[in-house]
């Protein structure tokens, strides 16, 4: 079966949240919602938590480990040299570098991972419900499916909650 | 959380969010205007002269400039350092008023990034082109090589610039392209020429807008905002290592990091105000680029700028009361007077004394002045930086290696050949990438609305 979406159009922030808000109340899934700018109440009331942070602490301990370890290895097993009878181990003038290189491996890492995850890379295939959502509008997309009530009660409900305009596609 | 009743609307007139994009994009959908081609050309002029020193600089060696045994180090690092300086105000704007949450960064953060990314990449030439063999500057690069293997000397500062340079250039372009992604989505779907939408549509990495998508999106930019912040200390702490732990008079000072890092926060927030001052008078932003704005960086111009001040002092006082006759000799006899006294003057005057000038409102009005103003400072730091290498290394311990140094054509040339690669790539940013991020933007749109301003 085709899945068709329901697109309530909204013009501002003020009734994106109340429409939200009421949908919330109502026990109905909102199956994304799409903004111009980030709205912090719209993305938290998605229920999403990242991770991101946790994941780049990682990158970063992954980045000071091996950097560390790199100089270790060059310095002292591969090719000691000896600078004035210092230590070949020289680790305070080792710290720059690793300091330096664990901000570029966490940097490379996580646009990576944002890349992967979020699935933004050059030459994406993408849908979007709405152009106009990355101007001036705040799209708010449901599945048909999941919604208990009639079609003409949901309707009024999203007009009542302020939406603009309400359409209805089938996602190919 | 800052709150902006002091500082009145962020962004100014009955704007809907609509108008912000179009506003924004306009310049892109307008035809060339004549300035910007008369500009262009006299950039592209600049560039050709500097890519004719390269040639010369490489096809023959470095012999062709005026360096020389004592001055070893001459325009080259100069410019070296100044660019690197001008390309601190990226880092500073967006990241620091990004973690500290300062809203009223919105307008101005991406064109300062963009000049971040442009003027680190013309600082990055310098080093190059000095290393004389430009086609082995690959030997720089820790790899298992064939020579042993033998490694790079990782105690040594030029080799931490070379980690620190490289790696800022790569954060801050990204950093730059990833807040751009966005916008590039806006044009991509407003576009009504096929071309555009296809260019545009493969910049803008099939961004959509979903909740999910701007979820990661501000974990991202909070993530490398976090740890670029570093980068605005470190990249200029490690560039004045290069001196400081050298032991030539007038360099062998603790005081270099900050007084670098400061002095290229100094210049890059100079820079800021003349391209933002420009970008306000050719494409009339008035609106999102507001006297609070130019205020607000005029106020941190003076603070820095008393910085400047009190680290030529401190400079200064340190070599009379360190004690030793090498570091009272370049400072009193070869730079407070000597040969290079127009030098140290002229630094004293641009960076101390001409800032000051802002602390009146009246002077921060008038945007003429302001501009004036901005473009002293630049000049001022680049004599700082003169001051720094020429006077330490033109006489030092040994009187029989003295000697004064004044540039040949090549280094002029590769000079103003960086100033037209720079405004090349300032002018492109004018005319094909949205100015202000559109996107952040709106989402102060309605800040500090409705409250009076005091």
């Amino acid at each position: 079966m085709r899945k068709t979406n329901i697109i309530g159009i909204f013009d501002n922030e003020n009734t994106l949240l109340e429409a939200i808000h009421k949908m919330k109340a109502r026990g109905i899934a909102i199956s994304d919602i799409y903004m111009p700018y980030p709205v912090h109440e719209a993305i938290e009331a998605m229920g999403k938590k990242s991770k991101f942070t946790f994941i780049a602490f990682l990158f970063g301990v992954f980045g000071a480990v091996s950097v560390l370890s790199f100089l270790y290895y060059t310095s002292v097993i591969d090719w000691p040299i000896n600078y004035g009878g210092k230590p070949t181990n020289a680790f305070p003038s080792f710290i720059v570098i690793t300091i330096v290189l664990t901000i570029f491996t966490v940097t490379i890492l996580s646009l990576f991972a944002f890349s992967a995850r979020s699935g933004i890379y050059p030459g994406k295939k993408y849908t979007m419900p709405d152009l106009r959502s990355t101007d001036d509008k705040f799209v708010m997309v449901f599945d048909k499916n999941n919604i208990s009530i009639d079609a003409v009660a949901f309707n009024s409900l999203l007009k009542e909650s302020g939406a603009s305009e309400i359409l209805e596609n089938e996602e190919k | 959380m800052y709150k902006t009743e002091v500082r009145g609307a962020l962004i100014l007139g009955d704007k809907n969010y609509n108008q912000v994009t179009s506003d924004i994009i306009a310049p892109i959908d307008r035809k060339t205007p004549g300035w910007w081609k008369f500009a262009f050309t006299i950039s592209l002029i600049a560039s050709t002269f500097g890519i004719v020193a390269i040639y010369v600089t490489v096809v023959y060696g470095i012999g062709t400039w005026a360096v020389n045994n004592s001055v070893a180090w001459g325009w080259e690092i100069i410019n070296f350092v100044w660019w690197i300086g001008i390309g601190h105000a990226g880092t500073a704007f967006s990241i620091f008023l990004l973690i500290l949450r300062q809203k009223w960064r919105t307008s101005i953060n991406r064109a300062a990034e963009a000049m971040t990314v442009i003027a680190v990449g013309c600082a990055a030439l310098f080093p190059a082109i000095h290393m004389g063999r430009v086609w082995l500057a690959f030997y720089i690069f820790p790899y298992p090589n064939t020579r042993g293997s033998l490694w790079v000397n990782f105690n040594s500062p030029l080799f931490w610039d070379f980690i620190a340079i490289s790696a800022y250039l790569l954060i801050s372009a990204s950093f730059w392209y990833f807040g751009m992604v966005p916008d590039f989505a806006s044009i991509r779907d407003r576009a009504t020429s096929k071309v555009k939408k296809v260019v545009y549509g493969f910049f803008a990495f099939g961004w959509t807008g979903s909740s999910k998508e701007w979820l990661r999106y501000e974990s991202l930019s909070y993530i490398l905002g976090g740890i670029a912040a570093v980068l605005v200390v470190s990249v200029h702490s490690i560039v004045s290592t290069d001196f400081a732990s050298s032991v030539i008079p007038g360099w062998h000072s603790t005081l270099f990091p900050p007084y670098f890092v400061v002095g290229a926060i100094f210049s890059g927030f100079a820079m800021v105000m003349t391209l933002m001052i420009i970008i306000r008078k050719l494409y009339k932003f008035q609106d999102y680029i507001t006297d609070s704005h130019l205020n607000a960086i005029s106020k941190i111009l003076i603070f820095i700028s008393l910085i400047m001040g009190t680290a030529y002092a401190t400079e200064i006082f340190l070599a009379w009361y360190g004690g030793s006759e090498y570091e009272m000799f370049t400072f009193f006899r070869n730079r407070l007077t000597g040969d290079y006294t127009f030098q140290f003057w002229t630094m004293i005057t641009c960076n101390a004394l001409i800032p000051q000038l802002l602390w009146s409102k009246k002077i921060r009005k008038n945007l003429t002045v302001v501009f004036i103003i901005s473009i002293i400072i630049n000049i001022g730091m680049w004599f700082e930086r003169f001051n720094i290498i020429v006077t330490s290394l033109s006489k030092d311990y040994l009187p029989s290696s003295w000697t004064t140094y004044s540039p040949t054509w090549v280094e002029i040339g590769i000079y103003v050949g960086t100033l037209g690669f720079f405004s090349v790539g300032v002018l492109l940013f004018f005319r094909y990438i949205p100015m202000i991020a559109i996107s952040e933007v709106k989402s102060v749109l309605h800040l500090g609305k409705g409250h009076p301003t005091h």
